[in-house]
């Protein structure tokens, strides 16, 4: 699988001959090999032309651009593979049959709390005793069933979610305090560092779902958004604690990030320069990390697993096959 | 048996089912003889963009092997044979791994040829990899099986689910193989 390129600096990106070219602000010039590329992400200010997205799209490379406090702020996406009408008829199909979108919005909240469960487990079998947690996530598991609509599921989620949360201050060293999560603007580091990641988690899952012609802002868990590509927040959140959470901990405890790496604002905090070059870097690795696959008996990167997550979801829309949401097996 | 697909798609081809098409092209009768699950997914565009060298290396046999000849892209109605050479229509293939689906395809164009068109010519399957060449023609037998083919593409194309996934020896070569096995 090809890799995602970040670049945080302020300057231009540009075609030169057959590759991209980025001059920064301060004169420094790098190319970025467009043929490994998966997607290029834009942090700084950049300035960029048609001529350079023509390249980009016949090279099937996306760009993702994150605004003010990181946040997502949109994507230009290659032509290819995002048009097929039959696909998004079925997808709208399926939403608007309350049963069926029952039965897939049910399999993203039973992913999810898989994978919070997953990562709760390894706590707990290391000299943390998160017993209760684990009681509360099986609870709501059970619950998932018996839910007559969206609504419900969302709070047997929610319940799940904050449950799960309670984790993060007992495995976390006492001064990343978590307390609970909050965004906009993200108060303490260790909320800064679950909002960069899912805002990346969030990005690849774009990339992933526009490869497929699936319709990103088509829904089944979350409502259909005005504004925002909420297939991308349903498939995301069965990632988030494979890709964002489990490298937070790992990163804190050994404290490979650690309080130096934020700046603190009135009423927010973010990570700075080093902090987010830290957790990009390892967050990458972890998109490129391979595991063996039981179904397809070879190895898959974690990232091409959100590539076949959008497969599995397409599979099931064109063909009534069932959809079994991700659930880690490692 | 009923022949109303065969029929159907000669009615397609003449322009006079204008309000109930049914077409099968070249590929589709490949498909038809390699996977009935690939033909369902083709019949309704699911395209899968997977990386994948086997159809990469279709592509470029077809274009570097015949050089200028094969720029002019035949299309009659709803065939596209690779060329005409000498007055024969020839099928190029990579390889013959898989000959009976390319003969099968090839006899398809001379059927079409000959029902729609009233044009007969006799075929060639070359694999120009290998400097193998093979003759098919249109007899009574093989005309048979393309009908009976024809019959059975409708119904696959027609019914609501695809056919379920087996295990084939070349799936692992398969665009469509992750979509069928996760």
């Amino acid at each position: 699988m090809d890799r995602n390129y970040h670049i945080f600096s302020d300057g231009r990106i540009e075609r030169s001959e057959d590759t991209v070219r980025l001059e920064t602000i301060d004169g420094e010039k790098k190319h970025i090999p467009v043929e490994h590329a998966e997607a290029i992400y834009l942090h700084g200010q950049i300035d960029y032309n048609t001529r350079l997205m023509s390249f980009l799209n016949d090279h099937g490379v996306a760009v993702h651009v994150f605004g003010w406090n990181d946040r997502y702020a949109g994507s230009l996406m290659p032509e290819r593979g995002q048009t097929s009408g039959r696909t998004v008829v079925e997808q709208v199909r399926a939403y608007d049959d309350p049963e069926r979108r029952q039965t897939i919005a049910a399999s993203f909240v039973r992913g999810s709390i898989h994978n919070m469960r997953t990562n709760v487990t390894y706590y707990n079998s290391r000299d943390y005793d998160l017993g209760r947690v684990l009681e509360d996530l099986d609870d709501a598991v059970s619950r998932i069933d018996s839910t007559k609509d969206i609504s419900e599921l969302m709070g047997v989620e929610a319940t799940a979610r904050r449950a799960y949360y309670r984790t993060f201050d007992t495995v976390l060293p006492d001064s990343f305090s978590f307390d609970s999560r909050e965004y906009n603007p993200p108060p303490n580091p260790v909320n800064a560092l679950i909002s960069f990641g899912n805002s990346l988690v969030y990005a690849n899952c774009v990339s992933a779902i526009r490869a497929t012609a699936l319709d990103p802002a088509i829904s089944y868990l979350h409502e259909p958004g005005e504004r925002r590509y909420s297939l991308s927040l349903d498939i995301a959140d069965l990632f988030k604690p494979v890709l964002t959470d489990r490298l937070l901990f790992r990163l804190v405890n050994r404290r490979q990030i650690s309080r130096d790496d934020f700046r603190n604002e009135v009423g927010s905090c973010l990570l700075n320069e080093a902090g987010r070059t830290t957790f990009l870097k390892e967050f990458e690795q972890t998109l490129e990390r391979t595991v063996e696959h039981p179904e397809l008996n070879r190895k898959v990167s974690y990232q091409y697993l959100l590539r076949l997550e959008a497969y599995k979801l397409k599979k099931h829309l064109l063909t009534g096959e069932p959809y079994e949401p991700f659930k880690r097996w490692w | 048996m009923s022949d109303g697909p065969v029929t159907r798609l000669l009615a397609t081809a003449r322009g006079d089912a204008v309000d109930d098409p049914f077409r099968v092209t070249g590929v589709m009768m490949q498909y038809y003889y390699v996977c009935e699950r690939e033909l369902w997914f083709e019949s309704r565009n699911i395209e899968i963009d997977r990386e994948n060298a086997s159809v990469a290396r279709g592509t470029r046999v077809d274009e570097s092997s015949y050089g200028e000849r094969t720029q002019e892209n035949l299309r009659l109605g709803m065939i596209s044979p690779d060329l005409l050479e000498d007055g024969r229509v020839v099928e190029v293939k990579p390889s013959s791994a898989l000959t009976e689906p390319a003969r099968m395809q090839l006899s398809y164009y001379l059927w079409y040829l000959d029902r729609v068109m009233d044009v007969q010519r006799e075929g060639v399957l070359a694999h120009p990899t290998e400097r193998r060449r093979e003759e098919v023609s249109l007899d009574e037998d093989r005309r048979e099986k393309v009908e009976s083919a024809i019959r059975s593409i409708h119904a696959i194309v027609t019914a609501e689910r695809p056919p379920e996934a087996t295990e084939k020896p070349y799936c692992e070569s398969c665009a469509y193989y992750d979509f069928c096995w996760v």
